[in-house]
């Protein structure tokens, strides 16, 4: 095995059994678990809880027996206005959750709740939906419609198709496909971020603290700077690339295996809808933005003295990822902004912003690769910079801030 | 010659930080490179080992240059100390010497050797953190030259080391001699350089001050060191001819000859033809020259 080999499989090796690495890649799947079987688990602890009692006092003449069906949550039983004061009573003693009376007002339907203690939220908007469902029943049934009038007014709903007049542009997407883009693409911007922090941190302080334990001194009497620095990126890079494979091996198991497939099935129609090149961009994206952050990581972390100040050197490319990464988020309320297409072409956060713009907007089909182009440019124009600073600054100590500390390099090497 | 350094310059920015410099170094030879802080030493260690180029003038092994020979043939303990703080004792030197080309076999021999040879069997598997300061040297001294370099550089080898393992380091140094490595170390610790060094040279500020064997510098100053034992007071001898300096030692004095000639007449005057306790005429030490060279003016 050639040095560069050694060095890599070292780092790998060491880094691989890490308790940090362990623990990391064991709490992304967790959470990772925790997302998907979300319905599952907010079940069990939902099961124990007694459904909500709420009568329901008829003072003019509705249909309320197909609006209002009680299930797991919410009971409803049917009252005539006589037993009011009863019921007002049972609220009261804890019986019922809450009644609600149903009079007429000017012929609208009008639903007093009346409650002892607040509903909850979603109750709350449950109930209101079903009593507006129901308002609307009680005006189309005093106009005296017949059931067909009524059930179109109901069941009415446009159709809405768009078309380009553009011949050389493409097919627009479909709202449908809009909003789930966005999600995706949240989803990949979290992945990006945390891989970003999770690796940058990791490269800087190894390589710190290799240099601050001059460790690094005897390395380079052996191995050139410049296999040093390739070492430490191929190694990181490597873990990155293991851990990304354990993450999605996971996932991809509890997809096929759990639910019979039918989660499976969702994602790949969900894939289906969002186009194979997405997920060619997006995972190119990825592997890109995390190199080009490595790059800067272990340039970085040659520049302390000692392991303590990597926290300090650090600093500049986590706020970088942060920018990008609620750049990203603005984008999912609305991801045609200006922020948005500027963002999506900077080479350290184009990997967070792009993938949402190929999801959800119609761009063209040149503007993710000229950003992808920009961004292999910024990783070979880096790779090659910081190989030759790297030489200078590795063996360079000195204080003060990331400026102050290029400047000392700077000074000391030329 | 094995190593030569030839009108060798390292001029930064503002400062220079190698003047000027040669010396030359024989295969098999421990040579020392002795000078304060800020003398130039890790600069010119630095340059031998490729680290940093030179401004101007040569550095050659065997009259190649040094950046084309075989990186394995080289060894280095630097100044700080140092090793991978989360690696087991073993697994550093097996990755040391991995890292310097050497088999399984090879490897395990060496370790097993230098490890029993300073002390350390029971550390063996404790993580390098765990140690002390001066069990985590003697680890670094071993990842050094666990591979048998053919020239060893070894920067303030004896700093930080109680007396029991300077020993141990000492007779290391000694026997990697015999074994045929070429070394070169820097110490602040005369004793030491004066004990091992066949040859030195005297860096001040990036200036060689001396540059030879160490028996050629002491005869620059020739013996002007006089040891004695007398009843006599201080007075009477300071005012004795040939005498520039007198130190009360305990109940001896020291005296600094203007010249070694003059020390017969003293004898005489000190002695009266009676018989004598001690009269001793050396050498200065190594640690006398060196404060008198570049003593004086400590930054």
């Amino acid at each position: 095995m050639n040095k560069l080999g050694i060095l890599v499989s070292q780092l790998y090796k060491q880094k691989i059994r890490s308790k940090s690495f362990i623990l990391m890649t064991l709490l992304y799947i967790a959470i990772i678990s925790v997302v998907m079987f979300w319905t599952e688990i907010s079940s069990l602890f939902k099961g124990e809880d007694e459904a909500l009692q709420i009568a329901l006092i008829k003072e003019t003449d509705v249909n309320l027996g197909q609006i209002f069906v009680s299930n797991e949550e919410i009971e409803f039983s049917y009252h005539t206005k006589d037993v009011k004061t009863n019921m007002y009573e049972q609220v009261k003693d804890g019986t019922l959750d809450a009644v609600i009376v149903f009079s007429d007002e000017n012929k609208n339907l009008k639903a007093e709740i009346a409650t002892f203690s607040p509903l909850e939220l979603n109750d709350q908007s449950e109930i209101s939906s079903l009593i507006q469902y129901a308002g609307k029943i009680y005006a189309i049934q005093s106009m005296n419609l017949s059931a067909q009038e009524a059930e179109q007014i109901l069941n009415s709903e446009p159709i809405i198709t768009s078309i380009s007049l553009n011949e050389a542009g493409t097919e627009g997407k479909s709202e449908d496909q809009k909003q789930s883009g966005i999600w995706v693409s949240y989803l990949v911007g979290i992945v990006i971020y945390f891989f970003i922090s999770a690796f940058l941190s990791m490269i800087t302080t190894d390589v710190a603290s290799e240099k601050g334990s001059r460790a690094l001194e005897m390395l380079l009497v052996s191995v050139k700077p410049s296999t040093h620095f390739q070492s430490k990126l191929f190694g990181v890079f490597l873990l990155a690339l293991t851990q990304f494979a354990i993450l999605f091996g996971v996932i991809f198991a509890l997809l096929r295996f759990t639910d019979g497939g039918t989660k499976w099935d969702m994602v790949t129609s969900l894939v289906q809808d969002l186009s194979y090149s997405y997920v060619f961009y997006v995972i190119v994206f990825l592997f890109l933005t995390i190199f080009l952050f490595l790059i800067i990581g272990a340039l970085f972390g040659s520049l302390v003295s000692k392991v303590e100040e990597a926290g300090q050197v650090m600093m500049p490319a986590i706020m970088i990822t942060l920018v990008g990464f609620y750049v990203m988020i603005s984008g999912m309320a609305n991801p045609d902004t200006l922020l948005i297409k500027i963002f999506s072409y900077i080479p350290l956060t184009s990997g967070m912003v792009m993938p949402m713009r190929i999801a959800a907007t119609d761009l063209n089909t040149i503007e993710p690769i000229i950003s992808l182009i920009l961004l292999i440019v910024t990783v070979i124009a880096f790779y090659t910079l910081s190989l030759s600073f790297y030489k200078r600054s590795v063996l360079t100590y000195s204080s003060g801030g990331v400026i102050q500390k290029i400047k000392s390099v700077l000074k000391f090497t030329t | 010659m094995t190593l030569a350094i030839e009108h060798v310059v390292k001029r930064y920015k503002d400062f220079t930080a190698v003047k000027d410099l040669n010396f030359t170094i024989d295969q098999g030879e421990i040579f020392g490179l002795i000078g304060q802080n800020g003398a130039g030493k890790t600069t010119t260690f630095r340059m031998i080992l490729n680290l940093q180029e030179p401004t101007s003038g040569k550095i050659t092994w065997d009259g190649s240059p040094i950046n084309s020979i075989n990186r394995d043939w080289l060894g280095y303990l630097p100044e700080e100390r140092g090793i991978f703080p989360q690696m087991k004792v073993e697994e550093q030197l097996y990755f040391f010497g991995k890292l310097r080309g050497m088999k399984q076999e090879e490897i395990k021999k060496e370790v097993d050797f230098w490890i029993h040879r300073f002390e350390l069997d029971e550390k063996r598997h404790d993580k390098a953190e765990t140690l002390s300061k001066g069990n985590q040297q003697k680890v670094q001294l071993i990842a050094s030259f666990i591979h048998k370099p053919k020239f060893l550089i070894l920067d303030e080898p004896f700093s930080g080391l109680d007396p029991v393992n300077r020993d141990l380091l000492k007779d290391a140094i000694l026997l990697l001699k015999e074994q045929g490595m070429t070394i070169l170390f820097s110490s602040h610790q005369m004793d030491n350089v004066e004990e091992l060094c066949d040859h030195l040279c005297l860096l001040k500020r990036g200036v060689s001050l001396f540059s030879g064997s160490l028996l050629d510098l002491k005869k620059q100053y020739g013996k002007t060191k006089l040891t004695i034992r007398t009843d006599m007071q201080k007075e009477e001898l300071v005012k004795m001819v040939g005498v520039k300096e007198v130190k009360q030692e305990r109940d001896e004095y020291v005296l600094t000859l203007i010249d070694e000639s003059f020390a017969k007449g003293i004898f005489d005057v000190v002695a009266k033809g009676q018989f004598i306790e001690k009269f001793s005429l050396d050498y200065l030490s190594l640690d006398e020259i060196f404060k008198d060279q570049v003593g004086g003016d400590n930054e």
